[in-house]
C-alpha cells in the first residue's frame, strides 16, 4: 500500500503565479449504492407505539414495528404477494399484517401466515435488515453485499446511559433535500465552517481517521459577536469536543463545555440516513449528564437550551448544502483540513468489503494549523463588537 | 509526505508539515501492534476515546519535532492530490 503514499509523482504543485487559468469545478456524480453500515432511525420509544412506522431510506421503503417482546423489526415495506404497503397495515401479534390482504410478515423475513389460505407458498421471504439498540437508539445495519454486522463494527455504548446519570435525548429531525450525505460527514475536517456557519472559534483542531471511525479533537470557544445556546450562557466558556463516526453516517460527540469551576458534559448525536442518492434524513440529538451538582431538571432544561444552539447550527449547515454545489476537487490552503483522506476514508463504505484498500483505513492523523484563523478572527469579532456598541448608542 | 522512524519504537510512518503547528501523519499498518505506546493505552482501557486511541504518540511527535529542528523534515506547501490518486 506504502507505494500510493509514498510517490510524490501523483502530486502537483499548487502554482501561485499561474492565474490566467481558470479552476475548474469537477462536480461528479452522486453515488448510487448506499453505504455499508449501521444508521440510526431515530429514537427507539417512538417505534414502541404498537403501531407499523413507514422509513423511507436506501431508496426504498421499510417497515419498523415492535413484536410482542419488544424487539424492534424491520423489513422491506413491499408485500411480496401484490406489493401492498406494510407500513399501513397493523402490527398482529408478533406479525405485521398487509393491508391488502392481510398476508403476516415476521421480523424474520418470513411469511407466517395468509389467513385466507391452505398454506403459505414457496419462498415467501421478504428483505429485512439487521437491528440493534443502543443508548436508547434504533439502528439498522445496511449492506449492499447482504453480508451481516460485523462484531467490532457497532456503535459504543455511553456509560451511565439510561440511568439518571444523563437526560432523555432531546432529538430533531431534518430532512434535506438537493444534497448527498456525503455534504454532512466533510464537516468532520472542516476547521473553518466552524467560525463562519457555527460561531465558534477553534483554537485546536485535530483528525484522526482508523479502521471505520473518523474522529475530530476540537477545543474552541464561542464568539464574542454572536452568541449560541452551545456555550450554555456560560461567560468566556471553552469548549472540549471529542467527536466520532463510528462507520458512514453516525456520530458521537463528548461535549465538555467548561467556565470557571463548572464544567458541563454533553452527548451530542449527529446522524443520518440517505433516502435517495440526493437527499437524507439528518437527525440530533443531547443529553446531558446530571452528576457534579447538575440536578435532572437542570439538565433537562440544559439540554433544551443547547439542541436550540444546535439546530440553530445544523440549520446553517441545511443553507449552505441547499445552495452549494457537489465538489469533486476542492481548491485547499494550508489551514484547511484534510478533506481528501477523509473522503478516501469514507470510500470504504461504498466500494464492497474485499475492495477495501489498506490506504482508506490506515491510521492517519491532521492537525490543523490554527494561527492565521485566529488572528484574523480576533480582528473581525473586535470590528463587530465596536460596530454593534455604535449602532446601539 | 516524508518518512520518518519514531526514535523510541523505530516505527516508520509518513509526515507532512505545512508549518510549524500543523502535523500530519499516515501510518503504514496497524498503529496498535507498530506503537507500543498505542499498544499500551489499547491495553489499560484508555483507547476508547473516539476509537482513535486518544490523539496522538507523544513519542513520536517528539521525534517529528526534533526532525524538524534539525531540517530533516521540510515545512513545505500543501500538494494539491490528484483526483482518483487520493481521492
Amino acid at each position: 500500500m506504502t507505494t500510493e503514499m509514498t510517490a510524490q509523482k501523483d502530486v502537483v504543485e499548487i502554482d501561485l503565479d499561474d492565474s490566467d487559468e481558470v479552476r475548474l469545478i469537477e462536480s461528479g456524480k452522486n453515488p448510487t449504492r448506499y453505504a455499508r453500515g449501521w444508521h440510526c432511525l431515530g429514537l427507539a420509544k417512538t417505534f414502541r407505539d404498537g403501531k407499523p412506522h413507514s422509513i423511507e431510506v436506501f431508496g426504498t421503503k421499510i417497515v419498523v414495528w415492535a413484536d410482542t417482546t419488544g424487539k424492534l423489526n424491520a423489513l422491506d415495506a413491499y408485500c411480496r404477494h401484490m406489493g401492498g404497503d406494510l407500513s399501513q397495515g397493523l402490527v398482529k401479534g408478533d406479525e405485521i399484517s398487509c393491508p391488502f390482504h392481510d398476508w403476516r410478515w415476521g421480523g424474520d423475513g418470513k411469511c407466517k401466515a395468509v389467513p385466507y389460505a391452505q398454506r403459505v407458498p414457496m419462498r415467501a421471504r421478504t428483505a429485512r435488515w439487521e437491528t440493534m439498540e443502543q443508548n436508547d437508539l434504533f439502528f439498522i445495519w445496511n449492506d449492499p453485499q447482504g453480508n451481516p454486522p460485523p462484531a467490532d463494527i457497532t456503535i459504543p455504548e455511553i456509560p451511565g446511559y439510561g440511568t439518571d446519570q444523563w437526560s432523555e435525548w432531546t432529538w430533531n429531525t431534518f430532512v434535506v433535500e438537493g444534497s448527498n450525505c456525503r455534504e454532512i460527514v466533510d464537516n468532520v475536517v472542516d476547521m473553518a465552517h466552524f467560525f463562519y456557519v457555527h460561531y465558534q472559534m477553534p483554537q485546536f483542531f485535530k483528525n484522526i481517521f482508523e479502521g471505520h471511525v473518523a474522529a475530530q479533537h476540537m477545543r474552541s470557544t464561542g464568539r464574542e459577536d454572536i452568541k449560541t445556546g452551545v456555550q450554555f450562557d456560560l461567560p468566556d466558556s471553552e469548549t472540549i469536543s471529542d467527536a466520532a463516526y463510528y462507520g458512514p453516517s453516525f456520530m458521537l460527540d463528548t461535549v465538555y463545555t467548561v467556565a470557571g469551576d463548572t464544567t458541563v458534559e454533553t452527548k451530542l448525536v449527529n446522524c443520518h440516513y440517505p433516502i435517495s442518492p440526493d437527499s437524507f434524513v439528518l437527525q440530533f440529538g443531547t443529553s446531558v449528564k446530571t452528576v457534579d451538582g447538575v440536578t435532572p431538571e437542570k439538565a433537562a432544561e440544559m439540554a433544551a437550551l443547547f439542541t436550540e444552539g444546535v439546530e440553530t447550527q445544523f440549520k446553517q449547515d441545511v443553507a449552505i448544502w441547499k445552495h452549494k454545489t457537489r465538489i469533486e476537487n476542492p481548491l485547499l490552503t494550508a489551514e484547511d483540513g484534510p478533506v481528501y483522506q477523509l473522503r478516501r476514508w469514507y470510500e470504504q463504505f461504498y466500494v464492497d468489503v474485499e475492495d477495501i484498500t489498506e490506504d482508506m483505513v490506515a491510521r492517519f492523523e491532521f492537525e490543523v494549523d490554527t494561527t492565521k484563523a485566529l488572528e484574523s478572527w480576533a480582528v473581525e469579532v473586535q470590528e463587530n463588537m465596536e460596530k454593534a456598541a455604535a449602532a446601539a448608542e | 509526505m516524508q518518512p520518518i522512524d519514531c526514535h523510541e519504537c523505530g516505527t516508520a510512518v509518513l509526515v507532512e508539515k505545512f508549518s510549524v503547528p500543523h502535523t500530519s501523519i499516515q501510518w503504514l499498518g496497524d498503529s496498535t501492534s507498530a506503537c507500543p505506546r498505542i499498544a499500551q493505552a489499547n491495553a489499560n482501557g484508555e483507547g476508547g476515546l473516539c476509537g482513535t486511541t486518544g490523539l496522538s504518540c507523544s513519542s513520536l511527535r517528539d521525534t517529528i519535532d526534533e526532525a524538524v529542528r534539525q531540517g530533516r523534515i521540510e515545512i513545505d506547501g500543501r500538494m494539491e492530490p490528484v483526483i482518483g490518486q487520493l481521492g
